[in-house]
């Protein structure tokens, strides 16, 4: 394929803007070479190269397998039940200086980074219920609170609203900043997290001091920093993430954001709370300990009263369970006795943290055609056979499948193989993708598509295979699963 | 991809509301429906339901219904049915072909050779009638009396109702002209986005209590819904469970106690016909009070204030034996719980107290800042 700029616009017309932008965000750092080169990430990254015509001479194959790998890249993390810090203290640190106001994010880099810190902040508290979040802005060569550590969004995003109309100027201050964090969490109780997540936009830090003085202090109470980018690499930060995170990857405490989907994806990827190290299990960091909390009842008032946390009359409300003030919202501290008030469904929303659902497995055609599954048991959706996966990968677009036709039996397809399959199976293993389009719940043994694997995964949670089989409450209760007995039952049923 | 070819100009064509997509669950527990069937028997509810779904089909030309059944220990669709189970049920009829299709509401299939008792009835109504009605026959009939139990699967079938709810999502959105391509939490993330093409909703109607056992799972599919915006509505026919009360409430859906389970097709017809376009403009009934108090893991006590494990999160009624939490075995360290009060000056005591070196330092360093 020729290397014009012709050519690539033709490219970026037939494929999908997100296979490019998969291929964006696999180059991983090679971005980092200058702020000149970065509104035309064209010039650095050659998607073009990736793309490999298959045996019918189209690329549609390799779109669409580059389609599939982007979702399940998303997927494939560490689904090993982890000990989270799950009540969480965070400390968000905006760069506020000058470099903000560059329009290589879109609109700005300052309007972008208040969009996404007001999703940040929803999702935050979606994620991590019972956790604290606190802002810090910093320009002038000053560090300042825009929104003091608590636990009500928002709060928050009425704070983080107020800086649309103030403008990005000075220089930032690092150390001032993270001086501001330490000295907010300070007081944060030992069995919480204490996490401080920057974003930076410019190259430099106007210090008062010593900076490395000020990480030391922070290595010392056990504050973990985490830091993205959004120009290009600098070297005080990646010492900064490097001592207060020892035990992780600098890929997963400092990254420099590529374009605007790579930073919201950096930005939301601190939602999850963190994993506790083995390190610091054994008390000198995150310790465990028994939390008293209160879980009130609703209430609505004939008339109204004043509420304990605003002082201002509301009708609706709930009673602190120990002292019977009322509060407004939930999750909160009861204002008069200090108690923890949360609802029973807050701590529910953590527990995928703590029991994720495990990997599906990609199927190869032998076991596919071996199956008498033959479409995905969460949504119905039909998988194509074998001998039609040629005419599936020409009929592109990643839902609406529905009107292809496939072969009733399996019989055609078995006895018919493929020619480019050992070529898509190396290429596919690598990615995470399964040739067949199917995955495997190896609890369950059901198939299932690559949207419902994004879906179950990402958003319910849930396996719908495994919470719908014979004889799961059974095995729920006693803790043991026979998996062959019931492949067997529901073999007997589908003949 | 459209973006690219100027087909911006299709868009935004009509202002009709977008076609909602019903998803009903219906309880199958024949435990439940043999103590119902003096007031309330399963065939008089499969027939109310029949009449509300047609309803249902009727407002809107491209509206979509799927019936999923919560059986004893599984769950499983009802309507419409996935390719490879429709052949055998129907006598191999439609082979003609060899294609198999999906039965879906607009498009003329297999079922018309089994009831050709009324030619007058408008096709896609029987067609969900046949296949209601046949895969409801199969399930019971599959149903061995060893497998009977109290309980129904509504977390499976709410997670099949969801991944269902996610495919028609995305197929509305493909064929519509601007296709989002992103993950549905994306979407749940960018709420500035294009309109939904669908309103999906989700009916339970349920018979059976006590659902302790599938907590985490029911709870999780709540939060998905209530992320995605799709309200559950409850139509509480016997037994009664705080799950449900919690999930209507969660996901502003509407909750109803069935006070004459007689009436089922009015209550249904008056509840829950409206769609989420419509109850904006409607006084929806709804819960009286919500039981929000929590059940310890160790007693199943339900309880106002409770100790929580900072690891797993476990709700105990009181600090359990020797400061070792019963789920995950971590130690955990026992504060005072307000036993005194909250002054200044013990504060500090209780911090000198602690043995742990890195505390007495922290108090003794002056605040930094």
């Amino acid at each position: 394929m020729a290397d014009t700029d012709d050519e690539y616009v033709q490219d970026i017309s037939d494929d999908e803007v997100e296979a490019h932008q998969v291929t964006r965000g696999a180059g991983g750092g090679s971005r980092a070479t200058g702020q000149g080169l970065r509104g035309g990430g064209w010039e650095v990254t050659r998607t073009w190269e990736n793309v490999v015509e298959g045996a019918d001479g189209t690329i549609n194959s390799t779109v669409e397998g580059l389609l599939e790998a982007g979702k399940r890249k998303r997927l494939l993390k560490d689904t090993t039940p982890l000990q989270r810090g799950i009540i969480r203290h965070l400390l968000l640190v905006l760069d506020l200086s000058t470099a903000m106001s560059e329009k290589d994010l879109r609109p700005t880099r300052y309007l972008l980074t208040l969009r996404y810190t007001t999703a940040f902040i929803t999702e935050f508290f979606e994620q991590n219920p019972i956790s604290q979040l606190g802002i810090i802005g910093t320009r002038d060569g000053l560090a300042l609170t825009i929104s003091p550590l608590s636990g009500n969004p928002n709060d928050h995003i009425a704070n983080v609203q107020k800086l649309h109309d103030q403008e990005p100027k000075g220089q930032p201050s690092l150390q001032n900043a993270l001086d501001m964090a330490r000295a907010a969490l300070f007081h944060a109780p030992t069995h919480t997290t204490r996490e401080v997540l920057i974003l930076f936009g410019s190259l430099i830090s106007s210090d008062p001091g010593d900076v490395h003085i000020t990480i030391s202090a922070l290595v010392k109470s056990h504050i973990a920093v985490q830091i993205i980018g959004l120009a290009a690499q600098v070297a005080i930060c990646q010492t900064l993430a490097n001592r207060t995170n020892p035990s992780l990857p600098l890929s997963q405490t400092y990254t420099v954001a590529l374009n605007e989907q790579h930073y919201r994806d950096l930005f939301m990827r601190a939602t999850t709370p963190p994993t506790t190290p083995q390190s610091t299990k054994e008390g000198n960091g995150v310790q465990s300990s028994l939390l008293m909390m209160g879980f009130p009842s609703r209430i609505v008032d004939p008339s109204p009263t004043l509420c304990a946390c605003h002082s201002r009359p509301t009708r609706g409300g709930y009673l602190c369970s120990r002292c019977s003030s009322k509060v407004c919202s939930l999750p909160t501290q009861c204002p008069a006795c200090g108690l923890t008030l949360i609802l029973s469904t807050h701590l529910a929303r953590s527990y995928h943290h703590l029991f994720p659902l495990r990997n599906w497995k990609e199927v190869s055609w032998a076991k596919a055609s071996v199956s008498k599954q033959t479409c995905c048991f969460g949504c119905q959706m039909p998988f194509l056979d074998r001998s039609t996966n040629n005419h599936r990968r020409q009929s592109s677009g990643a839902g609406g499948q529905n009107h292809d036709r496939i072969a009733l039996g399996m019989t055609r397809g078995q006895t018919k193989t493929p020619k480019i399959v050992p070529k898509t199976q190396s290429a596919a293993s690598k990615d995470g993708v399964s040739e067949s389009g199917r995955y495997e719940c190896e609890t369950c043994g059901r198939f299932f598509c690559i949207d419902c694997d994004v879906f179950a995964h990402e958003v319910v949670h849930n396996c719908p295979g495994c919470q719908s089989r014979e004889g799961i409450l059974q095995a729920q209760a006693h803790g043991a699963l026979d998996i062959g007995e019931m492949e067997g039952l529901e073999e007997s049923q589908n003949s | 991809m459209n973006a690219v070819d100027g087909s911006d100009h299709y868009s935004k064509t009509s202002d009709e509301p977008p076609p909602s997509l019903l998803t009903i669950i219906l309880d199958t527990n024949p435990n439940a429906w043999a103590l119902l069937s003096p007031t309330l028997p399963l065939s008089a509810a499969i027939a109310n339901l029949l009449v509300f779904i047609n309803a249902h089909l009727a407002f809107n030309n491209a509206n979509k219904v799927a019936i999923i059944a919560s059986h004893t220990q599984r769950a499983e669709f009802l309507y419409p049915l996935p390719a490879h189970e429709i052949s055998p049920h129907i006598n191999g009829s439609n082979t003609h072909n060899g294609d198999v299709e999906m039965a879906d509401g607009d498009e003329p299939t297999v079922a018309e050779e089994t009831s050709t008792d009324d030619a007058n009835h408008y096709r896609p109504f029987r067609q969900i009638q046949s296949t209601l009605l046949t895969s409801l026959s199969t399930l019971l009939k599959t149903t061995s009396p060893t497998s009977l139990t109290p309980t129904t699967s509504i977390a499976g079938a709410l997670t099949l109702a969801l991944t269902y709810i996610n495919r028609c999502t995305l197929n509305a959105s493909t064929t519509s002209p601007n296709p989002t391509t992103t993950t549905p939490s994306d979407n749940a993330l960018n709420p500035d986005t294009a309109p939904p093409p669908l309103h999906p909703r989700i009916l339970i109607l349920s018979v059976s209590g006590d659902l302790a056992h599938q907590y985490i799972p029911i709870m999780n599919t709540i939060f998905a819904c209530q992320r995605l915006s799709i309200p559950i509505d409850i139509a509480k026919i016997s037994g009664d469970t705080v799950f449900l009360q919690q999930a209507s409430d969660a996901t502003h859906g509407t909750y109803i106690k069935l006070e004459h389970p007689r009436g089922l097709l009015q209550y249904l017809m008056m509840g829950f016909l409206p769609d989420q376009s419509c109850r904006g403009f409607l006084v929806a009934p709804t819960a009286v009070g919500v039981d929000f108090r929590a059940a310890c893991f160790c007693h199943r006590r339900v309880v106002d204030v409770g100790f929580v494990c900072s690891i797993c999160l476990s709700i105990f009624c009181s600090p359990p034996e020797g400061a070792i939490c019963l789920t995950c075995g971590t130690h955990l360290q026992l504060g005072e719980y307000g036993e005194k009060p909250a002054v200044v000056a013990k504060k500090k005591k209780k911090k000198r107290d602690m043995v742990d070196g890195k505390a007495k330092e922290a108090t003794v360093r002056s605040r930094p800042g």
